[in-house]
C-alpha cells in the first residue's frame, strides 16, 4: 500500500520543441511512502507541483513509473498512462477552484458519478459534518470566507473516496488561526481514510508540524526523504538546511581531526571549531551549519570554565527585531565572519546590547551540522 | 406612398432576419467548437485554422465574396461538384446569403469566445478531470458555463453583423427582388434609385432591430452574476 513515485519530467523553453534541444528545467523525482502524510517541502519553482500534476495525470513524465496502492498511474516501459478521470484521486488546488457556478452542494457532490440520488444526499451529509460547514450548502462560492472555500473544496476531494489526496498549497492563502485549524483537520483526516495524502508547502512550520515524512526538493530533484526530525535536525546539504532554517553556513571547512575523543575538529579558516563525531574523515572538505537559535550570546567579560569550547569574540553589527524574539548580527573578530543569533527580548534587555556592543558567541558542539 | 410595403420593406426585413438567424445559429455552434479548440487543444495547422477563420475580417468584404464565388460558382471546385450531384445551383440564392453572412461574422464570434474560454480557470476543468469528468462532459458544464458571457456576446456580435452584410452578399447573392434583396441591398438600391422615403423607412427599421438586439442583450447579460 502507499506510493512509489519514480519519474522524469523535461521541459523546454519554446513550449515543447525539444529536437535537438537541451531542456531548460528537468524534474526528476523518486520517493516511496505509504499510508502517511507525506509533505512535498521546496521553494517555488522547485518541482513540488510538478509532481503532483504527473501524479493526477495532468501533465505526461518523459520516463519512469508511478504506482499507487498498487494501481500503475503511469508506467513508460509499458506504455500505461490512465487518463486522469481513471486514477481515483482527490487535489485540491491553493486557490480552492470551486464552481462559481455551482452551489456548496452541486460542488461537493459534483464527483459522485453513478451514484443514486440517496446515496449522494447521504454522502453530502457526511462531508458537511466532516469539514464542519453545515448549512452553507445553498451557499454559492461567492458566499463563503477562504477557510470555508477550502472545507468545501476539501469534501469536493473528498465524497468520491479517493485512493490518494493531492493538496497543493492549500491552506497558504488563509490567515493563520484558520490554518493551524486546518492543519489538524488534516492530520486527522489522513489517519481516519488510512490513504496516502501528499502535501505541498514552502512553509517549514507547517512542514514540521504536519508531516509524517518530509520529501525536501530543490532545483527538480528530490534532496533528502525522512521524518521531520531527521530533515530538521539532520539536513543532508546545504540546500536542505538553507530549506529549513540554517540560516548560519560557511563553506571551505575541512576536517582536521576525527580520531580519538567523541569530538571532531574542523577548521574554517583561521577557526577551529568542535563538533560532535561524524562518519566523515580527516582531510575532508565539508561545510558547516548552525541555527540562529541555537546560538547563546555571552557578555564579553564572562569568563570561560575549561570545559568550554566554541566561544567567539565578536561585535554587534545589526538587531533586527521579530517581534517575539531579536536576530542579532555579529560579526566575529576571527576572519570577520557574520553570524546571525536568535534570542529572547529578555536576554536581549539583560545584556543591554547593541550596534558595535562587543560579546561572545557560543556554539554547542552538538548544535553544529555538517555537511557536503 | 412611392413604395410598396409587402416587396419593398417587409421582404427583405424578412429575409434579412431569416439569412442573419440562420447564419447566427451555425457560427454559433461552429464557433464554439472551434473557439474551444483553439483556446485548449495543441494541434498540428492550429496557426492556419487560425490564420483562415480571422482573414474575413481583415480582407474587404468585396474580396471575400470573390473568393466565395469563385468556390461556389458553377465552375468552382465545391459549385461544380454541387451541381453534378444535385443539379442545384447554389449562387443568387437566400442561402448561399447565410454562407456569406457565416463566413463574414465567424471571426468576431471565434475572437470573443477563444478569449472567453481562454479566460477561464484551467484548474476548474483539472479538478473536473480528476472527479471523473470526461473532457466533452467538462467542456459543456464547466468551460462553456463559465464563458457563456463571451459566447452570447460573440453570437451577438456575429448577428449584428450578418444583419449589416453587404459587400460579400451582394456579390454572391445579387439583388434580385423576392428572393435576396437584403435590407442593407435595399437601403443601397433606393438610394441609387432615388426613393429616399423608400431608403428612410428602411434605414429606420434597420436602426431600431439593432438597438433592440442590444438592449436585450444588456438586460441577459446584467441578469448573470457569472
Amino acid at each position: 500500500m502507499g506510493i512509489k513515485v519514480d519519474f522524469r519530467k523535461r521541459f523546454y523553453k519554446d513550449n515543447g520543441k525539444k529536437k535537438g534541444k537541451e531542456p531548460s528545467f528537468t524534474v526528476d523525482v523518486n520517493f516511496e511512502a505509504g499510508n502517511e502524510l507525506v509533505v512535498l517541502f521546496g521553494q517555488s519553482g522547485s518541482g513540488k507541483t510538478t509532481t503532483l500534476r504527473c501524479i493526477a495525470g495532468l501533465e505526461k513524465p518523459n520516463g519512469g513509473k508511478i504506482k499507487v496502492n498498487e494501481k500503475v498511474y503511469f508506467d513508460c516501459h509499458k506504455r500505461i498512462e490512465l487518463p486522469p478521470q481513471q486514477r481515483s484521486l482527490g487535489y485540491v488546488f491553493q486557490n480552492y477552484a470551486l464552481f462559481p457556478h455551482m452551489d456548496v452542494k452541486k460542488n461537493i457532490t459534483y464527483g459522485l458519478n453513478g451514484w443514486k440520488e440517496d446515496e449522494k444526499e447521504k454522502r453530502l451529509k457526511e462531508m458537511l459534518q466532516l469539514l464542519h460547514i453545515e448549512g452553507l450548502e445553498d451557499h454559492y462560492p461567492a458566499q463563503l470566507s477562504g477557510g470555508q472555500k477550502q472545507r468545501v473544496a476539501l469534501a469536493r476531494a473528498l465524497a468520491p473516496k479517493p485512493d490518494i489526496l493531492l493538496l497543493d498549497e492549500p491552506f497558504s492563502a488563509l490567515d493563520i488561526i484558520v490554518r493551524m485549524k486546518l492543519r489538524e483537520k488534516i492530520k486527522q483526516i489522513q489517519k481516519d481514510l488510512n490513504i496516502p495524502v501528499l502535501f505541498i508547502t514552502h512553509n517549514h512550520v507547517e512542514a514540521f508540524t504536519l508531516a509524517d515524512k518530509v520529501v525536501v526538493y530543490h532545483e527538480g530533484r528530490v534532496q533528502q526523504v525522512g521524518t521531520p526530525e531527521e530533515v530538521f535536525y539532520n539536513p543532508k546539504n546545504r540546500h536542505v538546511a538553507e530549506l529549513v532554517g540554517v540560516n548560519n553556513i560557511f563553506d571551505n571547512a575541512e576536517i582536521v581531526d576525527c580520531g580519538n575523543s567523541d569530538n571532531t575538529v574542523i577548521r574554517s579558516g583561521n577557526m577551529n571549531i568542535i563538533a560532535r563525531r561524524t562518519h566523515h574523515k580527516n582531510g575532508e572538505k565539508v561545510a558547516w551549519g548552525v541555527r540562529p537559535e541555537n546560538l547563546y550570546l555571552l557578555a564579553p567579560h564572562k569568563k570561560a570554565d575549561e570545559n568550554t569550547v566554541n566561544i567567539f569574540k565578536g561585535t554587534v553589527t545589526t538587531v533586527v527585531n521579530k517581534g517575539t524574539s531579536k536576530v542579532v548580527a555579529v560579526e566575529l573578530d576571527i576572519d570577520k565572519k557574520t553570524i546571525l543569533v536568535e534570542i529572547s527580548n529578555r536576554i536581549f534587555e539583560e545584556m543591554e546590547l547593541q550596534p558595535r556592543s562587543e560579546c561572545l558567541v557560543k556554539i554547542e558542539p552538538d548544535d553544529l551540522l555538517i555537511f557536503v | 406612398m412611392k413604395y410598396n410595403m409587402l416587396d419593398q420593406v417587409w421582404f427583405p426585413l424578412y429575409i434579412t432576419l431569416k439569412i442573419s438567424l440562420v447564419s447566427s445559429l451555425i457560427v454559433a455552434i461552429l464557433g464554439t467548437v472551434i473557439s474551444y479548440l483553439l483556446a485548449r487543444r495543441e494541434f498540428m495547422g492550429k496557426w492556419l485554422i487560425d490564420s483562415l477563420v480571422t482573414l474575413p475580417m481583415i480582407l474587404p468584404p468585396t474580396v471575400t465574396g470573390y473568393m466565395l464565388v469563385v468556390l461556389l460558382g458553377k465552375r468552382g471546385i465545391i459549385g461544380q461538384t454541387l451541381f453534378n450531384l444535385t443539379g442545384i445551383s447554389i449562387l443568387f440564392t437566400w442561402q448561399v446569403a447565410v454562407i456569406a453572412a457565416f463566413v463574414v461574422s465567424l471571426p468576431l464570434m471565434v475572437k470573443t469566445t477563444t478569449s472567453a474560454i481562454e479566460a477561464v480557470d484551467r484548474e476548474l476543468e483539472y479538478v473536473a478531470y480528476t472527479l471523473g469528468k470526461s473532457e466533452l462532459e467538462t467542456a459543456l458544464f464547466i468551460t462553456l458555463p463559465l464563458a457563456k458571457k463571451g459566447i452570447l456576446a460573440g453570437i451577438i456580435l456575429s448577428f449584428a453583423r450578418a444583419v449589416g452584410e453587404f459587400g460579400a452578399t451582394l456579390m454572391v447573392a445579387g439583388n434580385i427582388p423576392g428572393r435576396t434583396n437584403t435590407m442593407a441591398i435595399s437601403i443601397y438600391s433606393a438610394f441609387q434609385g432615388g426613393n429616399s422615403e423608400l431608403a428612410n423607412t428602411l434605414v429606420i427599421i434597420l436602426v431600431l432591430i439593432s438597438l433592440l438586439s442590444m438592449a436585450i442583450t444588456t438586460k441577459l447579460v446584467n441578469r448573470w452574476k457569472l
